[in-house]
C-alpha cells in the first residue's frame, strides 16, 4: 500500500470515529449474556449504536448477530446485562412493544403476511399508531375511515420512497425475493422507527438487487435520519454502507470500530479465514 | 365487456378504498339484494321460507362467524355448534326470564353470551395452534351439549328436555313461534344477516382485519409489528363467537321453533366448516356461495324430478341426491382449492379483460 493511500484511509477512519463519537448514543449494551441451557449464544458483550448512524454487525455463521437483534428487539431476554434504549434501562421487554419503543425490524427469512397485499403488508405496520376502536371499525364510515386514509397517505409515502407503486396490490407471496425484501423495509419504515434493525437484508439477492437496496438503505439513513443496525455478510457492502462495525465470533465481541480498523484487525482475519494451530 | 373498469378512475385515497372500487359490483350486489328483498319474497311458497331462503340465510351468517375466526384469524375450531348452541339457550332464557324484552335486544345480549363463552375457549389459542387447538374447541363442542342436556334450568325444566320457542311480538307482529307468518320471520332473518354482513365486511377491511389476518400468516412477524397476540386472537373469537351465537338464536327462533340438545351437536359444527371452506376461508361473500352449495342444493335436486316429471322413489333420489352433492364438492375443490369466492374472483378477473386474451 502506498503512502499516500495509508494516509487517505487514516484520514478516512477518523473523520468517521469522530463523527460517530459527536453524537448522542441511542441504543447501549452493557455486558449482555444470553444463553439457551449450556450454550452460550452471546457472551458479556457490550456495544453501542449512536443516533443516526449505520452499525454494523458482522461476523461468522452462528456467531450470535441474529440473536443479538433478537436482544435488542425484546424476542430473547438476556440472563444479564442492561440496555439502555433511548436513556431507559431495562432487561427484557415484550416483543410487540418494541415498536411502540421505537425498534422495527426486517427478517433473515422474509416475514411477511403472505396472504395479504403490498398495501395491506405496509399497512399492518401502522397498526400501533391506530387507536378506533371495533364500534368504529365496524361502523367504517366517519372516524375509522378518516384514520384509514390519514395512514394510507403516509404508507403511500413509503411505497413512494422504495418504488414498489407498481406492486401495490399484489398478494406478496406472488413477488419475486428481492421485491419482497424491500416490501418488508417498507413495513418496517411504516412504524417510523428510531432504530432499525436489519437482518441480511441483501441475502439472496443478485447484483442489481443489491445495489438498489443499498441505495434505500443509504437514503432510509440520510432522509429519514434513521438509526440502522445492520446484518450483512456481503463485506463490500458492510465496507461501503456503514459507519462502525462490530465484529461477533462464538458469542463474544472480538472488534469494534471502524470499517478500515476492522478490516485490519487480526483477530478478524483469523475469525473469518481461520488460523492454524 | 360487462366489467369494463377502464374510465373508473380512482382520485382519492377514499375512492380507491371504496367497498365497491368497481361500479359493476355495486350493481351486481343492488341486483342480489333485490332478488332477495323483493323478487323471492313474490313469489316464494311456505315452503321456500322455511326449506331454503331461511336455513340459507342462517347458515351462511354462522359460516360467516366462523370464517372471521379460521379464515381470517387463522384458528380452526371445531366448536362451531356449541357456540351457536349457547346463543340459542342465552336467547331462549333472557325470553323466558324477561318476556317483555324486545327480540333485538335479546339477540344483541345473547350474542355476548356466546362471546364470552367463545373467549373463554379461545384462552389455549394463546399456547396451541392448528390441529392441536382444533382438538380443544372439539373438547368445548363436547362440553356445551352436554351442559345443555344436564343443566334443566337452561330448558326451564321442560319434561322433554327441549327448548320450544314462545310468540314474540317485534312492534305488533307476531315474528316467533308457530304464529308467526314465514314471510316475516324471513325479513327478519334477512335484515340480521345484511347488518351483520356489512358489519363484519367493514371490520375486516380495517384495522382489525390486517391484524387477524397477520397473525393468521405469521404470527411472530405480527408480534414485531407490533400486534399483541392474546388480544388479537381473543378478539377473533370474541367476534366470531357473537357471530355464530345470533346464528344459533335465530337458528332456533326463526326456524325450527324447537331445539333439543343434540342439535348443536358435531354434524351441526361439520356442516359450517365445510360451509366456510367450500365458499372460501377469508372471505365473506363466500360464505354465501358455500351455504347456497351446500343447504340449497340438496333442496332444490330433491325437487327436480318432480319438476321435470320423472317417478323416482324417494329413498333412491336421496341416494343421487347425496352423490351428486359429494361429486359437486370434490369437483370444487380441485377446480378451486382456495373456495368458491375465489373462483368468482377469478371469472370476475376474466370478465374483466374479456373478450379480450390479456
Amino acid at each position: 500500500m502506498s503512502v499516500i493511500e495509508k494516509a487517505a484511509d487514516i484520514t478516512a477512519s477518523s473523520i468517521g470515529l469522530q463523527k460517530a463519537e459527536e453524537r448522542e448514543t441511542l441504543l447501549d449494551l452493557a455486558n449482555v449474556s444470553l444463553s439457551f441451557g449450556g450454550v452460550k449464544a452471546i457472551n458479556n458483550i457490550s456495544f453501542d449504536i449512536k443516533r443516526g448512524e449505520v452499525r454494523a454487525i458482522i461476523g461468522p455463521n452462528g456467531a450470535g448477530k441474529t440473536s443479538m437483534l433478537n436482544v435488542i428487539n425484546g424476542f430473547y431476554q438476556p440472563q444479564e446485562g442492561v440496555i439502555t434504549f433511548r436513556g431507559s434501562q431495562r432487561r427484557s421487554m415484550k416483543p410487540h412493544l418494541a415498536v411502540s419503543h421505537g425498534i422495527a425490524r426486517t427478517f433473515q427469512n422474509v416475514a411477511l403476511f403472505k396472504g395479504m397485499s403490498t398495501l395491506d403488508n405496509i399497512m399492518a405496520g401502522r397498526t400501533t399508531r391506530m387507536k378506533r376502536n371495533m364500534f368504529w371499525q365496524i361502523l367504517y364510515y366517519g372516524p375509522a375511515q378518516r384514520e384509514e386514509i390519514a395512514h394510507r397517505r403516509k404508507v403511500e409515502e413509503i411505497i413512494d420512497f422504495l418504488e414498489i407503486a407498481h406492486i401495490r396490490s399484489t398478494p406478496v407471496g406472488k413477488l419475486p425475493y428481492g421485491l419482497q425484501k424491500r416490501v418488508e423495509l417498507a413495513r418496517a419504515l411504516a412504524m417510523e422507527p428510531d432504530l432499525l434493525l436489519l437482518d441480511e437484508p441483501m441475502a439472496g439477492m443478485n447484483l442489481e438487487e443489491k445495489e438498489d437496496m443499498s441505495r434505500f438503505i443509504i437514503d432510509v439513513n440520510e432522509q429519514l435520519g434513521t438509526t440502522i443496525a445492520l446484518i450483512e455478510h456481503d463485506i463490500g457492502v458492510v465496507m461501503d454502507l456503514s459507519d462502525r462495525v462490530v465484529v461477533l465470533d462464538y458469542g463474544r465481541k472480538i472488534a469494534d470500530g471502524s470499517p478500515e480498523e476492522v478490516q485490519k484487525n487480526q483477530d478478524v482475519i483469523d475469525a473469518y479465514l481461520g488460523v492454524s494451530h | 365487456m360487462f366489467y369494463r373498469v377502464s374510465g373508473q378512475f380512482k382520485t382519492s385515497y377514499e375512492s380507491d378504498m371504496a367497498l365497491f372500487p368497481v361500479k359493476q359490483d355495486a350493481i351486481l350486489l343492488a341486483f342480489i339484494l333485490a332478488l332477495f328483498y323483493v323478487a323471492f319474497p313474490m313469489m316464494a311458497s311456505e315452503f321456500t321460507y322455511k326449506a331454503l331462503l331461511v336455513p340459507v340465510l342462517i347458515y351462511a351468517l354462522a359460516a360467516m362467524g366462523l370464517n372471521i375466526l379460521t379464515g381470517y384469524a387463522g384458528q380452526l375450531s371445531l366448536g362451531t355448534a356449541g357456540f351457536m348452541g349457547v346463543g340459542a339457550y342465552a336467547c331462549y332464557k333472557i325470553t323466558s326470564i324477561f318476556p317483555e324484552v324486545n327480540i333485538v335486544v335479546a339477540l344483541l345480549l345473547s350474542g355476548c353470551f356466546s362471546a364470552a363463552v367463545g373467549v373463554a375457549f379461545g384462552l389455549p389459542s394463546l399456547r396451541i395452534k392448528g390441529f392441536y387447538l382444533a382438538i380443544a374447541t372439539l373438547a368445548a363442542q363436547f362440553f356445551l351439549v352436554w351442559l345443555f342436556e344436564k343443566w334443566a334450568w337452561l330448558y326451564n325444566f321442560n319434561a322433554s328436555g327441549a327448548i320450544e320457542v314462545k310468540g314474540h311480538e317485534f312492534f305488533g307482529l307476531v315474528i316467533t313461534g308457530p304464529n308467526a307468518a314465514p314471510i316475516t320471520q324471513y325479513y327478519f332473518v334477512l335484515v340480521c344477516v345484511t347488518v351483520v354482513s356489512f358489519a363484519m365486511i367493514n371490520i375486516t377491511r380495517g384495522r382489525f382485519g390486517r391484524v387477524w389476518k397477520a397473525v393468521r400468516d405469521m404470527d411472530i412477524a405480527a408480534e414485531l409489528v407490533g400486534i399483541n397476540l392474546m388480544r388479537a386472537k381473543l378478539s377473533a373469537f370474541a367476534v366470531s363467537s357473537y357471530v355464530v351465537g345470533i346464528a344459533g338464536a335465530l337458528l332456533v327462533f326463526f326456524w325450527k321453533g324447537a331445539a333439543e340438545p343434540n342439535l348443536f351437536d358435531i354434524p351441526l359444527s361439520f356442516k359450517v366448516l365445510f360451509i366456510a371452506i367450500i365458499g372460501g376461508l377469508g372471505s365473506i361473500i363466500g360464505n354465501f356461495l358455500g351455504a347456497l352449495l351446500i343447504v340449497a342444493l340438496p333442496v332444490l335436486l330433491n325437487l327436480l324430478p318432480g319438476v321435470l316429471g320423472l317417478e323416482i322413489n324417494s329413498a333412491t333420489l336421496e341416494h343421487i341426491n347425496v352423490m351428486i352433492v359429494g361429486a359437486l364438492i370434490v369437483f370444487f375443490l380441485i377446480v378451486e382449492p382456495h373456495g368458491l369466492a375465489r373462483l368468482w374472483a377469478l371469472i370476475r378477473e376474466k370478465l374483466i379483460i374479456w373478450p379480450f386474451p390479456h
